[in-house]
């Protein structure tokens, strides 16, 4: 059967070979059928009726009286234009006797009375002289075969042969375009499930790909959702018990105690948060709408200064641009931890073009190093471990659910340094949204 | 309080975080019913007078977004929800189903206290009811504040970030235009004075919101300063017809 497998016409193999196959036959049949109608193997029967025609003209003005001979010749000028017949001036002195075979033929069909010769260089080559057998002389035309080159049969079996070619190279394509389509929808592929399945169609082996490639990706999709669902229940259920300390821990006499216990809580809730936004990044979009986001950033500003961090906002009172509001808070409020964590004092700026707002966020602290600026931006990465160790203050997803939301806005997102030491962190959003569907 | 001492009914199917905050509140001058289903809470709804209701979005059986609409249906008992999914989504639903407010689990029982207090602060003044305090949106000069999506949108349609400390506030200058409010009489609309310290002055959250709603916030011209008495909320308010569900 394996051998066999070739003969399976539904397979690229069995397609393709009855591709050549049915090349091979087409070719042939034309090149049958032109040779048949052309037999450029028997003399053209058109020069042979020139030839038949010549002989005829010359034979007839041979054996006519010479005083009837310009009236012939205008006679035949009108029938046999093609031939040229003229007669050469009567002191006109012949080169030399035939020497080619064409002319010897021409004489030996003549007859004896009759002498050809060419005419001698710089005349048309075509044209031979006859001398009649009274001495009187005539230059004709002689038609010969054309060129094997501009027999119609070639020309034919060029366009056949160019014709057969492009089709093959078509339907090759055709053959082998859901190839290429596979590499771009495994680029496309992304978790929201936006992207349409692959289309199972083609020779056999390509569909068992595409039929293999849909189920790797709604596998790909289960398990990721699988995820997000054991991930959100895992926080749903710690919720609880941190509901029931956080209303036990307004119960303990101890202030310090208190506090520290809260803070500690706290802790844990905003991780829990920052891993179901994480998330819920890929999917559950925040629709976009028209925000003033210099009061999103001057809240956020707020929020920092009243927790007691030293946080400024340098930039217009007002700015509108179409964001997805929580999740800019987000990415913003991320950014603003990561600088107080790190710096002593951090600055919010924003600047406004027509079509672009840039927010930057700045810090005094130690900074990034070039090399590590590309891997901080990927998730469950933290700064500096070791001095992170105790403080335990978050998973490392701070800057990459930043970048997830900016990106999605269709933004960017870079790390820059701040003299003389210190990172910026720029984020550049377009004010106004393409469209719709172009978020989602 | 708004009231003497308010008959609060707990609605949650976790015994610890029912009896909790049910303990809390209780120190905090509440009277307290607790219910672990819907079945337990029409009961217990039946039996004596519920001034509030505080229910959760999980619960075995109905579930209580549902309970919500079914309250909401037949009475204007406020109607806090609880709920372990703090997403967007939820929230909306929530408010839409006639909750009165919103709290996401973990919460911090202080701030549940400061939302019993400003829920019922608000109910009993709509009880004297105009057409501004049954509004579930007001606009002034352009701007719009919607109370159930809790955001306010300015002139040109944008929406401007505020924390619930400052919508609270704005909420309660919208909904007294024209009159001369006393930082004491603000606190109390808002906050509660037990609330505790984790709230900003007055003073402090007027001049954010200035900062955000002002041309020129150094010349307050919509919350005026009145010397020696508080703030006062000058432009006029008008309710907006919200249509059934709508939101963008």
């Amino acid at each position: 059967m394996k051998l066999l497998g070739f003969l399976n016409l539904r397979g690229i193999s069995g397609q393709i070979a009855a591709l050549v196959l049915a090349s091979i036959v087409a070719i042939h049949l034309i090149l049958t059928t032109t040779f048949l109608i052309n037999r450029p193997d028997q003399p053209d029967p058109s020069i042979d009726r020139g030839h038949n025609q010549l002989l005829a003209v010359a034979q007839l003005l041979g054996t006519s009286p010479a005083a009837d001979r310009p009236q012939l010749f205008a006679d035949i000028a009108k029938t046999f234009p093609q031939l040229e017949i003229e007669a050469l001036p009567p002191d006109f002195v012949p080169a030399g006797d035939a020497d080619n075979p064409e002319l010897h033929s021409l004489r030996r069909r003549l007859g004896n009375n009759y002498r050809t010769f060419p005419l001698p260089k710089g005349e048309d080559t075509n044209k031979v002289g006859i001398a009649l057998p009274d001495g009187a002389m005539i230059s004709a035309k002689l038609l010969r075969p054309r060129p094997f080159w501009q027999g119609q049969w070639v020309l034919t079996l060029l366009f056949a042969v160019v014709s057969v070619t492009l089709l093959g190279l078509w339907a090759a394509r055709a053959l082998t375009a859901p190839l290429s389509s596979f590499a771009k929808a495994a680029e496309d592929f992304s978790l929201n499930g936006a992207a349409a399945p692959l289309p199972e169609r083609g020779p056999e082996e390509i569909r068992s790909v595409a039929k293999a490639l849909n189920r790797m990706r709604e596998r790909i999709t289960t398990l990721i959702d699988d995820r997000t669902k054991m991930l959100a229940a895992i926080s749903h259920d710690l919720r609880t018990p941190i509901t029931r300390m956080r209303l036990r821990a307004e119960f303990i006499e101890d202030d310090a105690h208190r506090s520290r216990m809260l803070r500690d809580l706290e802790q844990m809730r905003s991780m829990l948060e920052a891993v179901l936004s994480f998330l819920r990044n890929d999917r559950k979009l925040e629709s976009m709408t028209l925000v003033d986001i210099a009061t999103s950033l001057q809240l956020i500003t707020d929020q920092f200064a009243d927790m007691g961090h030293k946080v400024a906002y340098d930039g217009p009172e007002h700015a509108m641009a179409t964001v997805r509001p929580d999740d800019l808070h987000r990415s913003v409020t991320n950014l603003v931890e990561n600088a107080v964590r790190y710096g002593a004092e951090a600055t919010i700026r924003l600047r406004v073009s027509p079509d672009t707002a840039t927010i930057e966020v700045e810090d005094d602290g130690p900074g990034i190093s070039d090399a590590r600026k590309e891997v901080m931006l990927e998730p469950f990465v933290r700064g500096d471990d070791a001095r992170n160790m105790d403080e335990a203050s978050g998973f490392g997803l701070g800057l990459s659910i930043a970048r997830t939301i900016v990106l999605a806005h269709h933004g960017a997102m870079s790390l820059n340094d701040r003299q003389p030491h210190g990172l910026i962190v720029r984020i550049q959003l377009p004010v106004r949204q393409p469209n719709r569907q172009a978020a989602a | 309080m708004a009231t003497a001492s308010p008959n609060i009914l707990v609605v949650d199917d976790d015994r610890e975080t029912r009896s909790l905050i049910a303990k809390y509140l209780r120190g905090n001058g509440c009277n307290v019913t607790v219910a672990i289903d819907g079945r337990e809470m029409v009961r217990a709804m039946a039996d004596h007078r519920v001034d509030l209701l505080i229910l959760d979005v999980m619960l075995p059986g109905e579930d209580g977004l549902s309970l919500c609409r079914k309250v909401r249906a037949e009475s204007q008992v406020p109607i806090i929800m609880l709920t372990a999914r703090g997403e967007d989504v939820d929230r909306i639903l929530g408010l839409e189903m006639g909750a009165d407010d919103y709290l996401a689990k973990p919460f911090n029982p202080r701030e549940l206290l400061a939302r019993i207090n400003a829920v019922l602060r608000r109910h009993a003044a709509a009880q004297t009811a105009t057409a501004i305090n049954g509004a579930t949106a007001l606009t002034f000069l352009g701007w719009r504040i919607d109370f159930r999506l809790r955001e306010l949108r300015n002139p040109a349609g944008a929406r401007v970030a505020m924390t619930s400390a400052e919508f609270d506030l704005l909420r309660t200058f919208c909904e007294r235009p024209g009159r001369v409010l006393s930082r004491d009489s603000l606190l109390d609309l808002t906050q509660g004075r037990n609330a505790g310290s984790f709230e900003r002055s007055i003073d402090v959250l007027v001049s954010r919101i200035r900062r955000k709603i002002e041309s020129d916030p150094q010349d307050a011209t919509m919350i005026k300063t009145v010397r020696s008495g508080g703030y006062m909320f000058t432009p006029a308010v008008d309710p907006v017809a919200v249509p059934a569900g709508g939101r963008s």
